[in-house]
């Protein structure tokens, strides 16, 4: 910049003044890189103590054992990761069944049937469900819903369980997926419904028969996202679910299919991938033992699901995406 | 309507519209079936937080004819629109008849309602509804505006000098003190000077004098033996300065001389009132902080209000809301009605933690939140704006560095959807860990929740900075800026205020953050404030997680939800803050 003087500085930028301008450019990249080595920082710290521990724990142990007892004061340790898979299964799927069909259903009456009006006021506000803190909705769980189902429809629940604690998950979750497909619901143009109306379709064909069907892909996308993130949430398991891995009695249905009876698992504590992560933390943490190595086996199998599925949400919505 | 399906050489179908019209209300139920959920279990912690359940009928009465009724009456005058004064009074007065008479029959018939009765029932499902609507229509009008604006100007300067004076628990303040007397100080003037003068070497000079200062003092820190008493280094630091600039804001918008003085002066003497005052929640003398901060932005309201000549009659609200809860307290207190004993008290937000219900307190977490938000706001800020820029300004399309800058928005995208506990782990293995900032510290978890919130404000920032019409650019760089001046003086301004509101949402989605803080081995339980950034510390919402273990009812109904409610008023706050932040800035660009 001149100093002021009335006539306008027509020299070439002084050797200064460059330096100055790629310096700032270096720390937009330094800023930008940050972004970069967290990737890279979570890759190294999880795979170097995930490394470790499967050389002590042969990692076919690990996937297929059924005994998940890191307590190094409970005697025997044993790291088989089957019951907290069917702890985190049992919480993902259930939470599905309220988030999928809500989330669904919203996003059509947000893009369909809601007035202007309305759908300003109703996209924040459903945003609110995803902002309230993980922790809350876990003391919810705990304190308001638990007990309100022992006293009306579940008496046999325990105090800690897994239905709660995936209701509330279902709720949490429900904006991830109407506003990712209200999204591409919008996004349908309006050229395809005129042509439902003109071949006489009523409102709620159109809806379903053609705007559903044409945003599917989004739809999908949606609903991967919203499942990778139950798959990864905690504070609400952790406070709502309690913290034991059990493992279910797998009975055998007709023509011997095996199953798993949902009441077993649902009215009864469990434990998820991230609990026991947690459960690790929250004893004495010590570097180097084998519990310890073994919560960053649990969180590197869980970062590679939540990045496979991020990826593939990704990819779904990119390739099966009809361009109009 | 149109037509179902052809029948063969029958001419038109039927067509039933009950398929439909189902479905429209299906749809509609099931989009607000969460929110509906959400708002009854926000009921029930409230009313176990403020200990409503106990509640004689008469006392909450009471209060609702002196407080809330006058509050109402103060919005619709500021509305001045009889039909909604009218229907405000239709809902009121309908709504307590069609509550008490469902609420009954549903008792009576199907099945009692725990720990609720009609008349709360009628002022969450009512009235409550009811008053946020008056305040928001109120508040557009110039009577509401002026009223609401003293209110929310006043409390939101106290929260900020709060926050600011609870940093100095952590924070060496005689240090502060000297970096702002050898350092800020004689920056300050030199840009000053500069400005006054048009003197590009002074305000040049500025920034070096300022390092070399701070530098300085740092050395001085611990040759000096005497320092001046607390309230003093406050006054000096924070009640002279913001005085200063409550003056010069007032001289800036157009004031005159002498109301400008009056401003100063009046925010100085608040601070003056602050160093006679203090709480023991506090550092010494920082009451003088929190007064400054507090009547500046009043003073400076007031003198707008006096200057407008309009809506001058919402300089009552403070009155409407101050006597009513005299006259509530008077009443309740000559007929001896009892009132609720509320978990959330003051005594509550200042004392430490404990194992009996009564005497619990979320002190120590509330100052370990403060510490670690702060340290998360600067670093989250920088970080955050400063990877936006290099992706929206600084990257070709093309390239070697358009490749480099789409690696990065894939890598942020990704980066978005790894689970929180994750964080917490890269957290434990390399800041606690690797690095040695030791385990539950607040650097640790600082640094940890700021790589958490990172992809947030880095996306945010970017649709601010994107927004920016390229106009400004062109003509910015026609006038021969170079890029950074471009970026500097009118891309960053005109992003600021979509900049400023992710910034503050995504520090929304830090505060609420358990399973990190769980994972770097946060204290689930302190029973004194931390000392420096350094030390173990708890949080809101580990204390929370804390709490909610305990088996004991007062714990699980009371003092958890306290915390619940304080959390999620801090919350609420803040996003607030971020929408009025917002629509003030864009509305003034």
């Amino acid at each position: 910049m001149s100093d002021g003087a009335g006539t306008p500085d027509l020299q070439r930028p002084s050797s200064l003044t460059r330096i100055k301008e790629s310096g700032y450019g270096g720390v937009f990249v330094a800023c930008a890189a940050v972004t970069l080595l967290t990737t890279i920082a979570i890759f190294a710290t999880l795979l170097s103590d995930a490394l470790f521990f499967f050389s002590e724990v042969p990692i076919t142990e690990f996937l297929s054992g059924t005994e998940w007892s890191p307590n190094p004061r409970g005697g025997g340790l044993s790291f088989g990761i089957v019951p907290l898979v069917i702890g985190t299964l049992t919480v993902t799927i259930t939470a599905a069944f309220v988030a999928l069909p809500i989330g669904t259903l919203t996003a059509i009456y947000l893009s369909e049937y809601a007035t202007p009006r309305v759908r300003s006021i109703l996209k924040p506000m459903l945003e609110i469900l995803a902002g309230v803190p993980t922790v809350v909705y876990g003391y919810f769980a705990l304190v308001y819903i638990t007990p309100a189902l022992q006293a009306t429809l579940f008496p046999e629940m325990r105090t800690f369980n897994a239905l709660s604690a995936s209701l509330m998950i279902g709720i949490m979750t429900i904006p991830m997926v109407s506003s990712i497909s209200e999204d591409a619901m919008s996004a349908v143009p309006d050229s395809l419904r005129q042509a439902g109306y003109g071949l006489g379709a009523t409102k709620y064909e159109v809806s379903t028969g053609i705007v559903v069907p044409a945003s599917l892909s989004g739809i999908a996308s949606s609903y991967i996202l919203a499942i990778s993130r139950a798959i990864g949430e905690t504070m609400i398991v952790v406070v709502a679910m309690g913290a034991q891995a059990n493992m279910p009695e797998v009975r055998s249905a007709l023509f011997g299919i095996p199953y798993i009876h949902p009441a077993e698992v649902l009215f009864d504590s469990g434990m998820t991938i991230t609990v026991s992560m947690v459960q690790i933390a929250g004893g004495d943490l010590v570097g180097g033992t084998l519990p310890y190595d073994a919560m960053f086996a649990l969180g590197l199998t869980l970062f590679v699901i939540t990045l496979i599925m991020n990826v593939l949400s990704d990819i779904i919505a990119e390739r099966y995406r009809e361009a109009y | 309507m149109a037509v179902d399906r052809e029948r063969a050489g029958a001419g038109f179908g039927e067509v039933s519209r009950v398929k439909g019209v189902a479905f429209r209300y299906v749809s509609f139920g099931a989009s607000i079936v969460g929110l509906v959920a959400l708002a009854t279990l926000l009921v029930y912690v409230f009313i176990d937080a403020f200990d409503l359940a106990n509640t004689n009928p008469v006392w909450l009465l009471v209060y609702f004819l002196t407080l809330v009724v006058p509050f109402i009456g103060f919005c619709l005058y500021s509305a001045g629109d009889r039909a909604l004064t009218r229907r405000t009074a239709l809902v009121l007065g309908g709504g307590l008849v069609a509550t008490a008479v469902a609420f009954e029959a549903i008792e009576l018939l199907i099945t009692p309602i725990p720990r609720l009765t009609w008349q709360l029932a009628y002022l969450f499902v009512v009235v409550a509804p009811v008053v946020s609507y008056v305040v928001f229509v109120g508040a557009q009008k110039p009577v509401g505006a002026t009223g609401f604006g003293l209110l929310g100007r006043t409390l939101g300067g106290a929260v900020l000098g709060t926050a600011v004076a609870i940093l100095f628990i952590v924070l060496d303040m005689r240090l502060w003190f000297l970096v702002f007397t050898l350092g800020v100080v004689p920056a300050g003037a030199a840009r000053a000077y500069g400005r006054y003068r048009g003197s590009g070497r002074a305000l040049g000079l500025s920034i070096p004098v300022g390092v070399l200062g701070a530098v300085a003092a740092v050395f001085l820190r611990d040759v000096l033996r005497t320092y001046p008493t607390p309230p003093f280094i406050f006054i000096w630091t924070f009640g002279a300065p913001i005085a200063l600039a409550a003056g010069l804001f007032v001289l800036n918008r157009g004031g005159t001389r002498r109301s400008a003085a009056a401003v100063g002066g009046v925010s100085l003497a608040a601070a003056a009132v602050g160093t006679v005052t203090g709480s023991s929640a506090l550092p010494e003398g920082s009451a003088v902080l929190v007064f400054a901060a507090a009547a500046a932005p009043l003073a400076i309201h007031l003198h707008g209000v006096l200057d407008a000549e309009k809506g001058r009659v919402g300089l009552v609200l403070p009155v409407i809301l101050g006597g009513g809860v005299l006259l509530g307290a008077a009443l309740v207190g000559a007929f001896g009605i009892p009132g609720p004993d509320p978990w959330l008290d003051p005594g509550y937000l200042t004392e430490a933690p404990s194992r009996t219900a009564v005497e619990a307190g979320l002190y120590p977490a509330i100052v370990g939140s403060v510490i670690i938000i702060a340290l998360v706001a600067v670093l989250s800020f920088v970080l955050g704006v400063g990877a936006a820029v290099f992706l929206e300004e600084y990257t070709a399309d093309t390239g070697v560095v358009g490749a480099i800058a789409r690696i990065i928005q894939i890598n942020i995208a990704n980066l978005a959807a790894v689970p929180s506990v994750v964080y917490g782990l890269l957290g434990l293995g390399l800041f606690a860990n690797l690095l040695g900032f030791g385990f539950g510290t607040a650097v640790t978890a600082a640094l940890t929740l700021s790589l958490l919130i990172l992809p947030i404000t880095v996306i945010s920032a970017q649709e601010a900075i994107r927004a920016v019409p390229d106009e400004l650019r062109q003509g910015s760089y026609a006038m021969g800026a170079t890029r950074w001046q471009t970026t500097k003086k009118v891309v960053l301004p005109e992003a600021m205020p979509g900049i400023l509101t992710g910034t503050i949402l995504a520090l929304g989605r830090a505060i609420g953050e358990t399973a990190p803080l769980i994972m770097i081995g946060a204290a689930t339980t302190v029973f004194s404030a931390p000392s420096n950034v350094w030390s173990r510390f708890s949080a809101m919402p580990m204390q929370i997680y804390a709490w909610a273990n305990f088996p004991q009812a007062e714990f699980r109904y009371g003092v958890v939800a306290a915390g619940v409610v304080t959390l999620l008023i801090v919350l609420l706050s803040m996003n607030t803050t971020a929408i009025i932040v917002r629509n003030k800035l864009e509305r003034d660009s």
